[in-house]
C-alpha cells in the first residue's frame, strides 16, 4: 500500500519510520498506530493531544474567568464597600427631655426617596437613674427590632418599645423584657454642632449595654455569640 | 387509491345529496372537483412542510418517541399535578413578561409604576391579579403534586435524583415568590422583605455576609430593590426553566410511575382501549 | 433496596407499562383538561378578588404597621412567634428551615425500602401527615395572630372606651386578649373579670409585679376605664 499521506503509519516491511515530531523510533508506544483513546484520529500524537488539551482547557478557563469575575465582584461589592458615617440634624438640645422619647426621622440612605428613611426615638441622658449617662448626652433609638427587623414604637402609657410582629417588648433603656428579641435595640452616635443635636452611625449592644459595630437583628452578642457573627466591613465606623 | 363506489343512486331530494357533499366526484360529471383538487393540494403540500423539516431535523423520531411512550395502568387525574404546576409556572411567565414593560424598579417610582399597571393599562388589573394569585396556585400546586409523589412513594429507585431536582424546584419557587413580593414596594411588601432578609442573616458566621449581599449593604437601599428585580426576573426563572427541562427529561426517560396499589400481572390481558 | 429488589421493580414496571395507554392522547388529555382548570381558577380569583388593594408606599419610619408576611409563610412566621428564649431564635430562624429542606431533599436516600404503598408504610405516612398537619396548623395560627395593639373583644358598649385604653397602653404587647396580643411575659386576659374583680385588677395596676409597668400615672377617666373593662372580660 502506497503511502498516502506524511504520517500514515508503516506496516512491517517500511522503510521509512513514521515521523512524531520528537525523533523517537517508530516501536516506541506513542507511535500514531497505536493509540487507541477515544476520539483519536489517525496520525494524531500523543504531544500534540496533551498540548491541544491542555490549551482548551487553560484558554476555557481564563474566558470563563473573564465573564464570571467581575460579575461576581460586581454583586458582592457592596459586602465589601465600607460606607461613610454622615450626620443629621434632628433639633435642638432644649427640645428634648430625660423622661420621655420623642420621635425623628432620619436619612439611613441617600437617593433612595421615602425608602432610605428611618425612624429615631431621641432623649436628653439621664445621670441620676443611668450612672453611666450624662445630663448633656442624647440617647438615640433605633426602632429596629432585635429579633427580625420590624418597627417597634414607644408606648408612653407603659413605658415600653412594642413589636408588633412576633412579640418583643423592650423598656426605658431599650433592654429586652419580654419576647424573643436576642439583645436590647441599636442605638446611633449622637453629638451637638451648631446648636443642633446630630445623630450618626448606627451601633449595636449587648444586654450590658456595651458597645459593638453595628449587627443585623436576630444576631446575639453576649458572651461567644459575638464572634459567631463577625464585625462586617459594610457598617460605617462608630467610634 | 379508490374510493368507495355508491351503489344506491339517490334521488335528488335536498337531504339526499350528503354523500355527494363527502364525494363530490359523484356529482355526476366524472372530472374532479375543484374541492377536491384544493383539498389533495393542501394535504400534499403540509406533508411536504412536514418532511421538510424532519429531513432537517430528525424531529419525527423524538416526537413519536415522546408524545407515543406508554404510561402505566392505572394512571389517574393524580398525575396531572406535575404539569399544572408547570403550566402555572408558564402563566406567571406570560404574565409576568407583560408586568415587566410597564414596571419600574426604583425605590421612587416602583410604587407609582404599579398603580398605573393596574389604574390606566388596559387590562392591568387583571393580568397583575393573574400574576399575584397565579403565585399562590403554583404553590399550591407543587406542594400538592409534592405530597402526590411522597404518597406514592415515587421518589424511590430509580427516581431519586428527581426528588431532588424537584425539591430545588420548590425552594426556587419559595424564593421567587420572595424576592416577587417586594416589587411593588407598598408598606406590606417593604416590611414582609425586611423580615426575611434579616432571618437570613441570622445564619452563623456566613449570614451576615449573606444579608448584606441580598440587601446591597448594610441598610435596606434602593439597589435592594433593583437586586431583586434582577434576582426574580432573570437568575431564578432561568434556574427554573432549566430544571424543569431536566425534571421532564428524567420523567420522560424513567416514566411515570404506576400508582402504588397496582399489582404488576403478567395474565391479565391488555385492557380494551377507551377513551 | 437490594439488587435484587430493584430488579424484582423494573421486571413490575415494565409489565405494567406494557399495559399502560399512550402518553398522547390519553394522559395529555387529562393534563390540557388540568391546565385550563388551573388557568379557569387563576382568571377566576384575579376578576373576583381583584389584583390586591396596594396599601400606603414603603414607609421605612412608620410606627404604627403591623408587618406581616405571605400567606405561604405563615408558618415560620409563626414558628418566630412561638420560640421565646432569645438563645432559641436561632433555631426558629434557620435551624428548623434548613433541617427540614435538607430532609425533605435526602428523602429518597435514607428512605430505601421497596414498598411503595402508603398503608404499608407506617413511618414514612405517619410522618408525612404530621408534618402537613403541624404546617398547616402553624399557618392557621399564623393567619390568625393580631397586632398587640388591635385588641377587640366582644364586651358591652358601656365598656367600650376601655377597649382604646388598652390599645393605647401597650397592655397587648405582654397579654393575649383573645386573637390579639402576646403569649407573653404576662398571663392571658380574654377571662380576667372571672378571677379577679374590679378592686383587684386595680391594685395590680397600680402595683404591678415584676417586669409590668406601673398604671398610676394614667388620667383617672382612663384607668377607670380600663379597670370597668377589664373587669367585663369574663
Amino acid at each position: 500500500m502506497a503511502n498516502e499521506g506524511a504520517e500514515k503509519p508503516g506496516s512491517g516491511g517500511n522503510g521509512s519510520p513514521p515521523p512524531n515530531g520528537d525523533g523517537r523510533p517508530s516501536s516506541e508506544p506513542f507511535a500514531p498506530q497505536t493509540m487507541k483513546m477515544a476520539g483519536s484520529y489517525e496520525g494524531e500524537t500523543m504531544t500534540r493531544r496533551a498540548l491541544f488539551s491542555g490549551g482548551a482547557m487553560a484558554a476555557g478557563g481564563i474566558a470563563g474567568a473573564a465573564i464570571i469575575l467581575p460579575a461576581i465582584g460586581f454583586a458582592l461589592g457592596p459586602v465589601f464597600e465600607q460606607k461613610e458615617a454622615t450626620w443629621k440634624d434632628v433639633g435642638a438640645p432644649g427640645d428634648f427631655r430625660a423622661d420621655g422619647y420623642l420621635p425623628r426621622t432620619i436619612t439611613l440612605t441617600e437617593n433612595v426617596g421615602d425608602a432610605g428613611l428611618t425612624t429615631v426615638y431621641l432623649r436628653r441622658g439621664n445621670p441620676v437613674a443611668f450612672p453611666r449617662e450624662r445630663r448633656d448626652e442624647f440617647i438615640a433609638i433605633s426602632t429596629r427590632c432585635a429579633h427580625a427587623g420590624c418597627p417597634v414604637r414607644w408606648v408612653n402609657a407603659a413605658r415600653r418599645f412594642v413589636c408588633p410582629c412576633h412579640g418583643g417588648v423592650y423598656d426605658f433603656e431599650g433592654k429586652v423584657v419580654g419576647g424573643p428579641p436576642v439583645r436590647p435595640l441599636d442605638r446611633f452616635v449622637t453629638r451637638v454642632r451648631n446648636g443642633q443635636v446630630q445623630v450618626g452611625p448606627r451601633y449595636s449592644v449587648n444586654s450590658q449595654l456595651e458597645r459593638f459595630s453595628p449587627r443585623d437583628p436576630g444576631e446575639p452578642l453576649d458572651g461567644l455569640w459575638q464572634y459567631l457573627y463577625p464585625k462586617r466591613v459594610s457598617t460605617p465606623d462608630f467610634n | 387509491m379508490a374510493r368507495r363506489p355508491k351503489t344506491r343512486p339517490k334521488l335528488p331530494l335536498p337531504g339526499n345529496n350528503r354523500d355527494a357533499w363527502k364525494d363530490p366526484a359523484q356529482e355526476g360529471n366524472g372530472q374532479v372537483s375543484m374541492r377536491e383538487q384544493v383539498k389533495e393540494q393542501t394535504i400534499e403540500a403540509g406533508t411536504g412542510i412536514v418532511g421538510w423539516v424532519d429531513e432537517r431535523t430528525g424531529a419525527s423520531g423524538f416526537l413519536r418517541g415522546f408524545l407515543f411512550r406508554k404510561v402505566p395502568k392505572g394512571t389517574n387525574w393524580f398525575y396531572t399535578l406535575g404539569s399544572a404546576t408547570m403550566f402555572a409556572f408558564l402563566s406567571q411567565a406570560v404574565t409576568g413578561v407583560f408586568l415587566a414593560m410597564y414596571y419600574t424598579p426604583s425605590p421612587t417610582h416602583a410604587y407609582d409604576s404599579v398603580q398605573h399597571i393596574t389604574n390606566d393599562v388596559f387590562l392591568g388589573e387583571l393580568v397583575r391579579g393573574m400574576h399575584r394569585w397565579g403565585a399562590t396556585v403554583m404553590i399550591v400546586l407543587i406542594f400538592l403534586h409534592m405530597g402526590r409523589t411522597f404518597f406514592f412513594g415515587a421518589y424511590k429507585y430509580p427516581r431519586e435524583l428527581n426528588w431532588v431536582v424537584g425539591v430545588v424546584l420548590l425552594i426556587l419557587t419559595m424564593a421567587m415568590g420572595l424576592t416577587g413580593y417586594l416589587l411593588p414596594f407598598d408598606n406590606r411588601s417593604f416590611w414582609a422583605t425586611v423580615v426575611a432578609v434579616n432571618i437570613t442573616g441570622t445564619g452563623p458566621i456566613l449570614g451576615p455576609y449573606l444579608a448584606d449581599f441580598l440587601r446591597a449593604g448594610s441598610e435596606f437601599g434602593g439597589d435592594t430593590l433593583t437586586r431583586f428585580y434582577a434576582i426574580h426576573m432573570l437568575v431564578i426563572p432561568g434556574l427554573i426553566a432549566a430544571l424543569i427541562g431536566v425534571h421532564i427529561y428524567l420523567v420522560t426517560k424513567l416514566g411515570t410511575t404506576a400508582p402504588p396499589w397496582l399489582k404488576a400481572e403478567l395474565k391479565e390481558p391488555l385492557e380494551r382501549e377507551r377513551v | 433496596m437490594k439488587r435484587a429488589e430493584k430488579a424484582q421493580y423494573l421486571r413490575e414496571y415494565q409489565i405494567l407499562k406494557e399495559q399502560g395507554k399512550p402518553f398522547f392522547p390519553y394522559a395529555v388529555l387529562k393534563d390540557s383538561v388540568m391546565a385550563c382548570i388551573v388557568l379557569a381558577v387563576i382568571i377566576g380569583m384575579a376578576v373576583v378578588l381583584g389584583a390586591g388593594e396596594l396599601q400606603n408606599k414603603a414607609d421605612p419610619t412608620t410606627t404604627t404597621y403591623t408587618p406581616r408576611p405571605e400567606w405561604y409563610f405563615y408558618f415560620l412566621f409563626e414558628l418566630l412567634r412561638v420560640i421565646k428564649p432569645p438563645e432559641l431564635v436561632i433555631l426558629a430562624t434557620v435551624g428548623i428551615p434548613t433541617l427540614l429542606m435538607v430532609g425533605v431533599a435526602l428523602l429518597p436516600f435514607y428512605d430505601r425500602g421497596p414498598e411503595r404503598r402508603p398503608e404499608r408504610r407506617p413511618i414514612a405516612t405517619t410522618l408525612g401527615v404530621a408534618a402537613i398537619a403541624m404546617m398547616a396548623w402553624l399557618t392557621y395560627l399564623g393567619a390568625h395572630a393580631e397586632a398587640p395593639d388591635k385588641v377587640h373583644m366582644n364586651v358591652p358598649a358601656a365598656v367600650q372606651k376601655g377597649e382604646v385604653v388598652v390599645n393605647q397602653s401597650g397592655c397587648g404587647a405582654c397579654h393575649k386578649f383573645g386573637e390579639a396580643g402576646n403569649h407573653g411575659p404576662g398571663p392571658e386576659l380574654s377571662h380576667i373579670g372571672a378571677r379577679l374583680g374590679p378592686d383587684g385588677i386595680a391594685r395590680t395596676l397600680r402595683n404591678p409585679a415584676g417586669v409590668m409597668p406601673n398604671y398610676s400615672a394614667l388620667p383617672p377617666e382612663k384607668f377607670d376605664a380600663l379597670v370597668n373593662y377589664l373587669a367585663s372580660l369574663r
